[in-house]
C-alpha cells in the first residue's frame, strides 16, 4: 500500500485535490454510483469552494426556488396542485439541483461562481413561467377563466418573446407553450420527455421526424398542456416536421390560432418584406384578441433592456475570445444565451445574473485568474446540442481539457434591434424572428452554416465539436460538406451524434466514447482524469 | 449574565448541529438520492395511473374560428 503523504493530505483538504492524474488527481468518475449517476458523495473542492458551493449555490438556490414561487405565484397552493397534475412539472423540476451538479462538476473558484449565476437565472426564469402557467390554468381553478388567463398569450417556444413587448406594460404575459414542459425538462430530467415522444408515436405518427416536434405534439396527446390562455400563436420552428406540430396544436388546443411562420428561405429582401408583413399581421391578431392596441413605448422600453443585455454579452465575448479569463463554462454559457434570447426580458433575472458574471469576469481580468487552467484546446461547438447531455462540455473539460469557449446556441441572436423608428424596428424584428433557434446556422443555408469558420477565428478556437442531430434532415444533408471543409481547412473536429431530447438513440456513454476515440486515436492525447473515460450513467436524470 | 451565556451556548450548539446536518445532506447527495429513489418513482406511478382525456375523440373543427387574415 502506498504511504500517505500528510502534507499532500492537508493540502488536498484545504485546496481540494488537483485536477490531473499526474498530480494524484481527484478522479471524479469514482464519485458516481453505478448506472444512476447519483453521487456517492459530492466532490471535496477544498474548504473555500466546498462551502461556497454548499451555502451560495446548493442552499442559496433551494431557498430562492421557494422565494421565487412565493414571488411569482398568485397562490402557492396552485403550485402544489400543478405539480400533482403535470408530469413535466413534478417529475422534472424537483431534482433541479442535480442539474446544477452535472453542469458544475469539477469547477472551482470563479468558474464555479460565475457559471452558477447563469444556472440561477435559468431556474428563476423557469419558475416565472411555471407560476404563470399555474396562475392562469383553468384546470387548477375549476374551469374558471380568471384575470391571469385573460392576460396570457400562448406562443410556440420558437416564437421569440421580443414580439410581445408591446403588450407587456398592459399586463399581458407571453408564455411559450413548450419551453418549460418540453425544452427545459430535457436538460433537467431526460426521463420525462420520453413519455411525450412515445405518446405521439402511439397514435400512429412516424418515429423518424425531429423528436423535438414529436415531444411537443406528445404533450398535447397526453393532455399535459395547461389551459392558460385564450389564444395561441404557432410557428413552423423553421422545420417541416413542425408544420404538423402546428396542425396538431390547432386541433388539440382548440383556440383562436395565428400561424406565424419562420420563412424557410431568407437573406432575400422580398422574403424579409413578407416576414415583416406577417409579424404585423400577428400584432393585429393580438390586438383583436386582447382589445389592447400595440404600445410603441412599451416596445422600446423592453427592447432597450434587451439590447443592453446583448451589449453585455458582447463585452463578455470580447474577454472570452481574446483572453483566458472568461469564467463561464460551456454549458452555462450556451443554455443561458438560448434561454434568455428566446424568453426575452420577461423578468429581470437575466440582467441581474449578467451583472454578477461581469463582476466576476473583471475580477479575473484584473487579477489575471485563469478559471480553466487545464485548457488544452479551445473548442467551438456547432449546430444543435444534445439536450439530455448538454453538460458534455463540463465532462470534456474535466476529462480531456477541452474548454468549450462558445457555441452556436449563443451566437444565433448576435444582434441588437433598432428602436429609433418603427420601420427600423420592424426590419430588425423580422431578422431576429428569422434567426430563430436551430434556424440561422443549422438549416439556414450554406452562408450561415459556414459562419463557423469566422466565429472560430473570432473566438480563437482550435477545435470544433460538431453536433450531429441524427433526426434533423436539414443538418444530415450537410454532414459531408462539413467533413470536406474540415479536411480542406485542416481543422481538428469531432462529431457528437445525438437525437436532441431522446437519450435512447445515442446514449451519453456513446457520446463520451466517440470523443475519447477522437482524442486518443487522432490527437494522441492522454486524459487528464482517466476515471471519467468510461462509466455507466444510463439511468441518470 | 449566566443566562445569556447559557442562551449563547445553546444557540451556537443548535447552529453548529443544524449546519452539520445540512452538510451531511449536501455532501452525501441525500437530497438527490431521496428524489431519485423515493419521490420520482412515487410521482411517476401517480402520473402513469392518472386518467387523461382522449384528445383524439375531440372533433377537429376547422371552421370554428375565422382565418385571421389581415
Amino acid at each position: 500500500m502506498a504511504k500517505k503523504n500528510p502534507i499532500k493530505a492537508v493540502k488536498d483538504f484545504w485546496y481540494g485535490k488537483p485536477h490531473t492524474a499526474e498530480e494524484g488527481g481527484r478522479r471524479l468518475g469514482e464519485l458516481y454510483e453505478d448506472k444512476t449517476g447519483l453521487l456517492k458523495h459530492r466532490e471535496w473542492r477544498g474548504v473555500k469552494d466546498t462551502f461556497y458551493y454548499m451555502y451560495n449555490i446548493w442552499g442559496y438556490n433551494y431557498v430562492h426556488m421557494v422565494l421565487d414561487i412565493l414571488k411569482f405565484s398568485n397562490n402557492p397552493i396552485d403550485f402544489v396542485k400543478g405539480t400533482w397534475r403535470y408530469r413535466w412539472m413534478g417529475q422534472t423540476y424537483l431534482p433541479v439541483i442535480h442539474w446544477f451538479e452535472r453542469g458544475l462538476q469539477g469547477m472551482r473558484g470563479e468558474a464555479l461562481a460565475a457559471s452558477a449565476w447563469h444556472y440561477r437565472a435559468m431556474v428563476s426564469a423557469s419558475i416565472h413561467q411555471i407560476c404563470n402557467f399555474f396562475n392562469a390554468d383553468t384546470r387548477l381553478h375549476g374551469g374558471k377563466k380568471n384575470d391571469a388567463y385573460m392576460h396570457t398569450i400562448y406562443a410556440n417556444e420558437t416564437v421569440c418573446g421580443t414580439l410581445f413587448y408591446p403588450w407587456k406594460d398592459a399586463g399581458y404575459q407571453y408564455l411559450p407553450m413548450e419551453m418549460i414542459p418540453y425544452f427545459v425538462t430535457c436538460h433537467v430530467n431526460s426521463h420525462t420527455v420520453l413519455n411525450y415522444i412515445d405518446a405521439v408515436q402511439s397514435i400512429g405518427l412516424p418515429g423518424d421526424p425531429c423528436p423535438m416536434c414529436q415531444a411537443e405534439s406528445g404533450l398535447f396527446v397526453l393532455d399535459d398542456v395547461p389551459d392558460s390562455s385564450p389564444m395561441v400563436i404557432t410557428c413552423n420552428e423553421a422545420c417541416d416536421a413542425s408544420v404538423s406540430t402546428s396542425t396538431l396544436q390547432d386541433w388539440f388546443a382548440d383556440k383562436p390560432l395565428f400561424a406565424l411562420p419562420i420563412p424557410m428561405q431568407f437573406d432575400d429582401p422580398l422574403v424579409k418584406k413578407y416576414c415583416m408583413n406577417e409579424i404585423e399581421e400577428c400584432w393585429k391578431f393580438i390586438e383583436e384578441q386582447t382589445g389592447v392596441p400595440f404600445n410603441w413605448d412599451s416596445m422600446v422600453k423592453y427592447l432597450e433592456r434587451q439590447n443592453k443585455l446583448q451589449r453585455d454579452e458582447w463585452e463578455k465575448w470580447d474577454v472570452a475570445s481574446k483572453t483566458d479569463y472568461y469564467p463561464v463554462n460551456g454549458v452555462a454559457q450556451a443554455l443561458f444565451r438560448i434561454y434568455s434570447t428566446q424568453y426575452g426580458i420577461q423578468t429581470s433575472c437575466w440582467e441581474e445574473a449578467s451583472e454578477k458574471v461581469k463582476k466576476i469576469m473583471y475580477k479575473c481580468v484584473e487579477k489575471k485568474i485563469n478559471p480553466f487552467p487545464q485548457t488544452r484546446h479551445r473548442v467551438i461547438a456547432w449546430s444543435c446540442a444534445p439536450l439530455y447531455f448538454s453538460n458534455w462540455c463540463t465532462w470534456a473539460y474535466n476529462c480531456w481539457g477541452l474548454n468549450t469557449i462558445i457555441n452556436m446556441d449563443s451566437l444565433m441572436f448576435d444582434m441588437e434591434i433598432r428602436t429609433d423608428s418603427y420601420d427600423n424596428m420592424l426590419e430588425d424584428m423580422a431578422t431576429y424572428h428569422m434567426w430563430a433557434p436551430m434556424r440561422r446556422m443549422a438549416v439556414g443555408g450554406m452562408h450561415h452554416i459556414f459562419e463557423l469558420w469566422d466565429y472560430m477565428k473570432r473566438f480563437n478556437c482550435d477545435m470544433v465539436a460538431m453536433y450531429d442531430q441524427l433526426q434533423c434532415k436539414g443538418m444530415q444533408g450537410v454532414h459531408g460538406l462539413f467533413e470536406d471543409e474540415f479536411r480542406k481547412r485542416n481543422i481538428n473536429a469531432f462529431w457528437i451524434p445525438h437525437a436532441l431530447p431522446d437519450c435512447r438513440t445515442v446514449s451519453r456513454a456513446e457520446i463520451r466514447r466517440q470523443i475519447n476515440d477522437y482524442m486518443t486515436t487522432v490527437m494522441h492525447e492522454e486524459p487528464l482524469d482517466p476515471s471519467l473515460l468510461d462509466f455507466d450513467d444510463s439511468m441518470t436524470w | 449574565m449566566k443566562k445569556l451565556g447559557k442562551f449563547l451556548f445553546k444557540f451556537c450548539f443548535v447552529f453548529v448541529l443544524l449546519n452539520a446536518l445540512l452538510f451531511v445532506v449536501f455532501f452525501f447527495d441525500l437530497d438527490g438520492k431521496l428524489m431519485f429513489n423515493v419521490v420520482e418513482p412515487f410521482l411517476k406511478k401517480h402520473y402513469d395511473n392518472m386518467e387523461r382525456k382522449d384528445v383524439l375523440k375531440e372533433p377537429y373543427d376547422l371552421d370554428k374560428f375565422p382565418e385571421y387574415k389581415y
